[in-house]
């Protein structure tokens, strides 16, 4: 997390690494046929890993009192069938709580990543990874839509009956541009913003927090300055934990609908 | 003085994100305070409020989204 450790605090105390990029740029551990493995990488695989492991044991045999861990995941389990797939979708909604339970466990476990001591880094932050969970939210729909309704879909999008005949090529327009192009788009970068935000927002306080509290021999009493920023930034440390599991669920519902709004069409 | 184009631009693109934040701004605070009052009114109908609230919010969030893309993009 704190990469502007090595920072002039005698004169002038301004630490800040070269570009922000560093914060979420990493080094190239090795290279596997071209493609490059660094810790985002890693962390990804450790994400679904973790996903995979947790739900093996969290769901594996029926114990007559559960444990811990068996309360836990039933109840996250729970929660995306009924309050997501079944709430959202209607009976239907089974069909898709695979999908539905894979991007939110995933993206909880990624956003978490941020909180977690000594990985502290949301790869949900690098813009690759919102970006490909939803193309693939928004392939989903897209041909349930055309699954569902044929070419109805695509058409009563930009034609839509139920306004006026004057103002169907706006609505059209309009509605054509939000579903197909900024449904994605939003989705993928609501998540990406918060948790880039967050992390720089974490950086920053707790690291000039923990660096000017650290060089209290160098500049005496000025250290003191870094208390109130190491008090914020831990608020700001739980605020992130909300922030996370928020941005799974909200990821998770707002896939169930569009699903949704493809299956129903007519309204 | 000679003028740097390229920060100019930037400082532009974060003044157009400032402003075009304000709108959602408000459009979130008038989502969130009706389903409050919702809520309070009608405490049975919590969890169908609190879907749509989120729903709500997400979609008068796009445009604070788009201006951060924006951002990226100028």
């Amino acid at each position: 997390m704190i990469l502007a450790t090595e920072c002039d605090v005698a004169n002038e105390v301004i630490c800040a690494p070269a570009q922000v990029s560093d914060l979420f740029e990493f080094d190239t551990w090795f290279t596997i046929g071209g493609l490059e493995f660094t810790k985002t990488t890693f962390l990804m695989l450790l994400a679904a890993v973790i996903v995979v492991v947790l739900l093996y044991f969290g769901l594996k045999g029926r114990h007559l009192v559960p444990t811990k861990l068996n309360v836990m995941i039933e109840g996250l389990v729970g929660f995306v069938r009924d309050g997501i797939a079944r709430d959202v979708i209607g009976p239907e909604g089974g069909k898709y709580l695979p999908y539905l339970l894979s991007i939110f466990f995933f993206i909880l476990v990624g956003n978490l990543f941020e909180v977690t001591p000594l990985i502290n880094f949301p790869i949900t932050s690098r813009m690759a990874i919102p970006a490909f969970l939803a193309i693939v939210t928004y392939f989903i729909f897209t041909i349930i839509g055309f699954q569902k309704n044929n070419f109805r879909y695509l058409i009563d999008t930009v034609w839509p009956k139920s306004v006026p005949v004057g103002m169907r090529p706006l609505v059209g327009l309009i509605e054509l541009v939000s579903v197909f192009v900024l449904r994605p788009l939003t989705l993928a970068v609501r998540l990406f913003a918060n948790m880039m935000a967050g992390h720089l927002m974490l950086t920053l306080l707790l690291g000039s927090g923990v660096i000017f509290l650290a060089s209290v021999g160098e500049i005496g009493a000025r250290s003191l300055i870094g208390i109130p920023w190491l008090a914020f930034g831990l608020f700001i440390f739980l605020f992130e934990i909300v922030v996370s599991v928020l941005q799974a669920y909200i990821f998770t519902l707002l896939s169930a609908v569009y699903i949704e709004s493809s299956i129903h069409f007519e309204h | 003085m000679e003028g740097n184009i390229e920060e100019l631009r930037s400082a532009i693109a974060l003044i157009g994100y400032g402003l075009g934040a304000i709108g959602p701004g408000i459009g979130i605070g008038i989502v969130a305070g009706n389903a409050i009052t919702a809520m309070a009114r009608q405490p049975e109908m919590q969890g169908t409020i609190r879907t749509t609230m989120f729903l709500g919010i997400a979609f008068t969030e796009a445009l604070a989204l788009i201006g951060f893309v924006l951002f990226f993009i100028a």
